[in-house]
């Protein structure tokens, strides 16, 4: 409420400024103050349930554009790796689920609340499960530092997300805004996640595979591969034009390992045990 | 049954990688054995171009100039200009049917599905898959199993401040 005083005593003193440019004559105040109250509830973090509703209409769509892979099997062995590297994060009681997309493009996703997606055409390109538990520890890393909330929250209306965090509208049960949120959560898989995010994720991603108990080069080694892939190849398009560019990524990781990781270099890669979960998928 | 014996191959091989070109981003100690403290065979120059034979952990065995020794796998990029890779597939990619080499055809795609741009901004709900999504999760519990099955123990490890010269 002092906020929301300061900010009117500025609008109003704004209007005492003899400037024929602007007209104050019309100002509503309470309407202003109605605006001021939405942007102060926008303000409000959106809290877990939320953002695991938020996050369960996304995935919901992005399964709407490729199904799961017909395999129990892997599925579950994706679940497995990617559920002992989240008990070892700040977040380990998330509703955690994993998933592989029916799908060759080389790509991968994390919606809000614990949902992580790779396609079928990245986990083809790997050799051991310390290159999947580096690749999920990435996007692992999106869902706890909320990157997608706040890619959502930056592209939404503010009375959108005003209304999505309204416990008012909450308690009527129903809440428009979230399809409004869910679409716009889904479309930010179209534009990408701030250069930043993404930075952030492969620094704490080696870190999460190396708590893990995992050779933590998995995600380096990942990443050259794909360098290897021809770049006109129509499968990277979109996580080329989503992603900073592999050697930046990779300039970024050689130094953050360059010494903090050697004690690492002697934990398994288990690609015996990768191999094996795929290979029997005949 | 040519899955299975790709699978083996590639579980003895172990790399992707293998055969591939790549070239060294700064200088860069060749050494023996995969190890910081192994013998100095020579010193590659930056922008040398080597070629890939196996990984182990943050090490990279490499052929150069007739001589074959190990460098830190992160002084390496691979060259994507040239794009075919074959010899160091791992077999998974035609095990699970998807093009092992440099395709720059459009997508291939069955119906309107797919993850491209247009197709994700076109996309429904599937609430029955999502149902499916949910059946596959495994518990704390399971996943702890899992982990001591594969001889995998905990480790402390503080997140790393960003480095300097990040874009």
């Amino acid at each position: 409420m002092k906020a929301n005083l300061t900010i009117l005593a500025l609008l109003l003193s704004c209007a005492a400024v003899p400037a024929s440019a602007f007209d104050f004559s019309n100002l509503d105040i309470g309407k202003t103050m109605e605006t001021l109250k939405k942007i102060k509830q926008a303000n409000t973090d959106i809290d877990e349930p939320q953002e695991i509703e938020l996050g369960q209409g996304i995935a919901s769509n992005l399964l709407g554009a490729a199904p799961l892979m017909k395999n129990q099997r892997v599925q579950q062995y994706v679940n497995q790796v990617g559920r002992w590297l989240a008990m070892q994060t700040e977040r380990p009681d998330l509703p955690w689920q994993f998933g592989v997309l029916e799908d060759n493009d080389i790509n991968a996703f994390a919606a809000p609340g614990g949902y992580v997606f790779i396609t079928k055409g990245l986990l083809a390109r790997m050799n051991s499960e310390a290159e999947l538990a580096g690749v999920l520890a990435h996007e692992i890393s999106h869902v706890l530092r909320k990157h997608h909330l706040q890619a959502i929250k930056k592209g939404a209306r503010t009375e959108l997300m005003a209304e999505f965090t309204s416990e008012v509208i909450k308690e009527k049960g129903g809440n428009p805004a979230l399809n409004k949120l869910v679409s716009a959560g889904t479309e930010v898989y179209t534009r990408g996640l701030d250069k930043g995010d993404e930075f952030e994720a492969d620094r704490m991603g080696v870190v999460i595979a190396a708590r893990g108990g995992y050779d933590p080069f998995g995600l380096p080694a990942v990443l050259q591969t794909l360098q290897a892939i021809n770049p006109q190849d129509s499968g990277l398009a979109l996580m080329f034009k989503t992603h900073p560019a592999l050697a930046d990524r990779l300039g970024l990781l050689d130094k953050l390992m360059a010494n903090s990781f050697d004690r690492f270099e002697n934990q398994p890669n288990l690609s015996a045990r990768f191999m094996a979960s795929m290979g029997n998928t005949k | 049954m040519r899955w299975i014996a790709a699978v083996l191959l590639s579980a003895i091989c172990g790399l992707a990688q293998a055969g591939d070109p790549a070239y060294t981003v700064r200088d860069t100690d060749l050494r023996a054995k995969p190890f910081s403290d192994a013998e100095s065979l020579s010193v590659i120059a930056a922008n040398s171009k080597v070629e890939i034979l196996q990984r182990k952990s943050s090490w990279m065995q490499v052929k150069v100039a007739g001589a074959t020794g190990w460098v830190k796998m992160l002084s390496l990029r691979l060259s994507s200009s040239t794009g075919l890779r074959k010899s160091g597939d791992s077999g998974l990619a035609a095990l699970f049917n998807v093009a092992s080499t440099g395709n720059s055809g459009s997508t291939v795609t069955t119906g309107v599905r797919g993850l491209s741009e247009e197709q994700l901004k076109n996309t429904h709900a599937n609430p029955q898959e999502l149902e499916q999504a949910h059946a596959y999760a495994v518990s704390k519990a399971e996943a702890k199993r899992f982990a001591q099955e594969g001889r995998l123990s905990a480790r402390d490890m503080a997140y790393l401040p960003e480095v300097k010269g990040d874009n």
